[in-house]
């Protein structure tokens, strides 16, 4: 295949370079024959910096000569990835930027891929939140990020003898190109102590917060390029400091090692992802996490617009902020402390502003994913807060009171803080919804089971809050940039207006018809496979066939997300080759990716079941051709540019009813991969868009599911005992056959799937799942349908881009119009 | 720990001339204003001019202070910065004590 290679103009590529060499004696104060591939890749972001510097200036003075609305994202999660590349072609300057390394003699990829993953998240949420960066500043929207700068990203996944290892992900330890320190803009966070009463000094009675910590937040700023380069945002990520004030007077008493004890503890605040919430210690962590980044972020916006406005007054129709998930609920009553207490505003002013300004986007319907704090530990942690918490809670049950009157058990279910149970609770998505004016789900189906399942007594107070945002991804990273390949087939046909207007890959559909391009877009596909099957070698000690049909779930590790159902089908596989000599109709490598929490048990063993099951098939002569299950480690953003565009088969087979919406079903099928999965989350309105014909459903739908939940009818023994397939795939992985070692190695699996119930439907899908993949399997023999379904895939994506994401929620909830719709092409 | 005092009236002027009123100096600051109490002053303006940072304890000793007095209306503040009044702000004490910007405005607040 032929691929197309744009060239940049000579003197651009030149005053690149020098750029280049400038840094590398500048600002790295070495000589080229020194150069390390760390140090070249530290040039070469600082000469990309440049450019990003001078239109983040101009953003900025364009944004406050507009005078208009910003909008703030909090969120506990960014999974950034790399950013080299992508600035690099969301600034037009990859092209440049090549010929100039060309011209010296380094490969950009090369250099590329020396870049760390700012993993800063760990799943679908903190990538959707980046890639909302990507579409705020891509549509010109006045939009920022806000997090927190941790020291050590999602751990790094090893893999020994089949069992995850988590070793820390220390990505700033050779420090970033990408981050601006902003010490001037540090604030100061309080926490701890205690209120005490007192009568002031005209006469009312009153509290004082007394006996508190400070921690210092030092903001980190990371540029955030828009696609044509005219807009740059930021995210702005805060470190916690120990404040210099509080170490020097402990100093000055010559207490050293309690100082550096303080110091320490203050900075474990942003240490570290997610820590272990299993005990009391690790739980205060986490509570504070999720504070200081909510104080940091509403100090600095109060901050940020006195200095721009004057007063608070129309401090609500010039900011919107949105809540991601119940992590920055707190922010409800922070920005209320803030307001009254630090701005002297009265309460109802200060409740009006909070709610006009904040809005809550709902992304998951387990109760466990619910957060719930104890009162107890919200008190000592935050006494101020509580103490607004619980005066926003008793005038809130005094509205449910007057709209249902005496019906205590409603008051019961709604409350802020509920006073049920062994000790009491402060509900967080109670305090997100009473605290914001928008409530959204991120699918259709999840918004109307929030609606109907969730929080269903809220629904009906309220039913005007609550809206829906169906996810998306941006197609910059997930297509123009990891698929150059298909970028450059696509461009060729259609034109680069998708690249800002993904509906026009709708022009794609007759290419679908067109056998010349079926067959490029096949060679596009097998280039993309080739190049994972090389990863795969190299990670995995294990080849595989890139002819074969590339079977792959790539996503956390999850019992709903049900990575223990493809492993039950690549058992089956196996058993009907080596028992009953049928191979499949088609050569299947069937591949997973994923991390599992340190602390789920359950998602661990699946990964060391996968393995097991990898290691007999891979082993086994009999499968030669026919069959492989490889798991790769350590899945990051960099790797899912590597996995998207080679997916054949996309596996989105959650239980129905439980994802809340995915967005790797997006990507894989803007990349060409065809779906097999549930009605479920976005599967739903993939199906809407791409058609029936062109997606392999299967499985029971929600409100089956539920139903068999609240009659208790669900028997998976029963179907255990009536499925013999399936009894023999059970049966197996009880035995020696995968565990040679220790044989009871997974005897779990029964007693969670026959002893415990199933809670995740795991055999009521297993029939019709089976069934579906032979589908599967004999559909791919047909090369030239499946690769026009694949083409049709791709052009019916366009719903799913987060420019159309972003410009609903910028319409419907921050009342904040896009002032164009396509920046530069 | 360096206070200068002087009386208008009754009231006593407490000047404290210490960049900063933290754990160091707070259980000296509370001594001292006790004593000044226990010898018999019972309407008092601190002048926090010359101080640059207040940490918790410090806001502490202020409080004792004034419960020592009695009545919240009989301590009043003055001069303090943006920074410590940012602080003050944020232990909620502007809703207790009054603060003004000058000694002259804090002795007209107690009508000297």
């Amino acid at each position: 295949m032929s691929q197309t290679r744009s060239v940049s103009s000579p003197a651009e590529a030149e005053a690149f370079r020098d750029s280049i060499l400038r840094h590398v004696r500048y600002s790295l104060g070495r000589e080229w024959s020194q150069l390390t591939g760390r140090e070249l890749f530290e040039a070469v972001s600082f000469a990309v910096r440049d450019r990003i510097v001078d239109l983040m200036v101009e953003t900025e003075a364009r944004i406050k000569e507009n005078a208009g609305k910003r909008v703030f994202y909090l969120s506990m999660e960014f999974l950034m990835g790399r950013s080299l590349g992508n600035n690099l072609h969301n600034l037009g300057l990859w092209d440049v930027c090549r010929d100039a390394l060309d011209e010296m003699g380094v490969d950009i990829e090369e250099i590329a891929e020396t870049e760390v993953d700012a993993a800063l998240g760990n799943g679908g949420l903190g990538r959707l939140a980046a890639c909302f960066l990507d579409s705020l500043a891509s549509l010109g929207l006045p939009g920022y990020g806000y997090g927190i700068n941790y020291e050590y990203g999602l751990f790094r996944q090893e893999l020994d003898n089949g069992w995850q290892k988590e070793k820390p992900d220390s990505w700033r330890a050779l420090g970033t190109p990408w981050q601006f320190e902003r010490r001037e803009e540090a604030v100061v966070v309080p926490l701890f102590g205690e209120l005490s009463q007192m009568e002031g000094h005209d006469g009312i009675e009153n509290s004082m917060w007394l006996g508190w910590d400070v921690i210092v937040g030092v903001p980190h700023d990371m540029p955030v390029v828009g696609y044509g380069g005219k807009s740059v945002n930021t995210l702005r990520l805060y470190s916690a400091r120990a404040t210099d004030e509080f170490d020097m007077s402990i100093f000055n008493e010559g207490d050293y090692v309690e100082a550096v004890k303080q110091k320490m503890e203050s900075e474990t605040i942003s240490k570290v992802l997610y820590p272990p919430d299993s005990d009391d210690k690790g739980r205060e962590l986490r509570l504070i996490q999720e504070y200081f980044f909510t104080s940091c972020a509403v100090q600095s916006i109060v901050r940020n617009y006195l200095a721009e406005h004057g007063d608070l007054a129309n401090f609500a129709d010039k900011i919107a902020i949105q809540l991601n998930d119940t992590h920055p609920a707190l922010a409800v009553a922070e920005l209320m402390r803030v307001l009254m207490d630090e701005h002297s505003v009265e309460w109802d002013e200060a409740w009006d502003i909070t709610r006009n300004t904040l809005a809550y986007t709902n992304h998951t319907l387990l109760p466990e994913a619910l957060e719930r704090w104890s009162r107890e530990l919200v008190e000592r942690v935050l006494p101020r807060h509580l103490q607004i918490i619980e005066q926003i809670d008793a005038q809130f049950l005094a509205v449910v009171e007057q709209r249902f009157p005496g019906d205590t058990e409603r008051k019961q279910r709604m409350a802020i803080v509920n006073h049920e149970g062994e000790q009491s609770e402060v509900r967080m998505a109670h305090l997100a919804i009473v605290g914001s004016h928008s409530v959204n789900g991120v699918a259709e189906l999840h918004s109307e089971l929030v609606k109907s399942d969730l929080v269903p007594d809220f629904h009906e107070l309220w039913p005007e809050r609550f809206n829906n945002k169906t996810n998306g991804v941006t197609q910059r990273r997930w297509l123009h940039q990891c698929n150059p390949g298909l970028r450059d087939l696509i461009n060729e046909a259609i034109g680069p207006e998708w690249v800002t207007d993904l509906d026009r890959l709708r022009e794609l559909e007759p290419f679908a018809e067109d056998a010349a391009f079926r067959e490029r877009f096949l060679d596009v596909k097998l280039a993309n496979k080739q190049r994972l099957a090389r990863t795969i070698a190299h990670d995995v000690r294990v080849d595989v066939d890139p002819a074969s049909l590339f079977d792959v779930q790539a996503k956390r590790i999850h019992e709903y997300k049900r990575q223990l159902l493809l492993a039950l089908y690549a058992v089956h596989s196996y058993l009907r080759i080596v028992e009953d000599g049928v191979p499949p109709a088609s050569p299947r490598t069937i591949i997973f990716a994923g991390k599992a929490a340190p602390g789920y048990w359950a998602a661990k063993q699946q990964i060391k079941l996968i393995n097991s099951i990898g290691r007999v098939i891979n082993h086994d002569p009999r499968c030669a051709g026919l069959l492989k299950v490889v798991f790769i480690p350590d899945y990051r953003v960099s790797l899912a540019e590597q996995i998207m565009p080679a997916a054949d088969l996309s596996e989105q087979i959650s239980t129905a009813g439980m994802e809340a919406s995915g967005t790797g079903n997006m990507k894989f099928a803007l990349n060409g991969a065809l779906t097999i999965g549930t009605l479920d989350g976005a599967n739903i309105e993939i199906r809407e868009e791409v058609g029936d014909e062109n997606i392999f459903i299967f499985g029971l739908l929600a409100e089956d599911i539920a139903r068999q939940r609240a009659d208790g009818s669900y028997n998976p023994r029963a179907i255990y005992e009536n499925n013999a397939e399936l009894s023999r795939v059970l049966d197996a992985l009880s035995g020696a056959r995968f565990s040679p070692g220790d044989p009871r190695l997974f005897h779990w699996l029964k007693e969670t799937l026959l002893d415990r119930g199933d809670y995740f439907f795991n055999l009521a899908d297993f029939a019709d799942y089976i069934a579906t993949q032979d589908r599967v399997s004999h559909e791919f023999q047909d090369t030239e349908n499946w690769s026009r379904k694949a083409i049709l895939n791709v052009a019916r994506m366009g719903k799913f881009s987060s420019d159309r994401t972003i410009s609903e929620y910028a319409r419907d909830i921050w009342g904040l119009l896009p002032s164009r719709t396509v920046v530069g092409v | 720990m360096h206070i200068e005092t002087n009386n208008h009236g009754d009231v006593l002027v407490v000047k404290l001339f210490e960049s900063r009123l933290d754990s160091y100096v707070a259980t000296d600051f509370r001594d001292a204003m006790d004593g000044f109490i226990s010898q018999g002053s019972e309407r008092i303006v601190l002048d926090l001019s010359k101080v640059e940072f207040v940490d918790s304890s410090g806001l502490g000793a202020i409080v004792t202070t004034q419960k020592r007095l009695g009545r919240a209306r009989d301590l009043v503040i003055c001069g303090p910065c943006e920074t410590v009044m940012r602080l003050f702000k944020l232990a909620r004490l502007d809703k207790i004590f009054q603060i003004v910007n000058t000694e002259d405005q804090a002795l007209t607040v107690l009508e000297v």
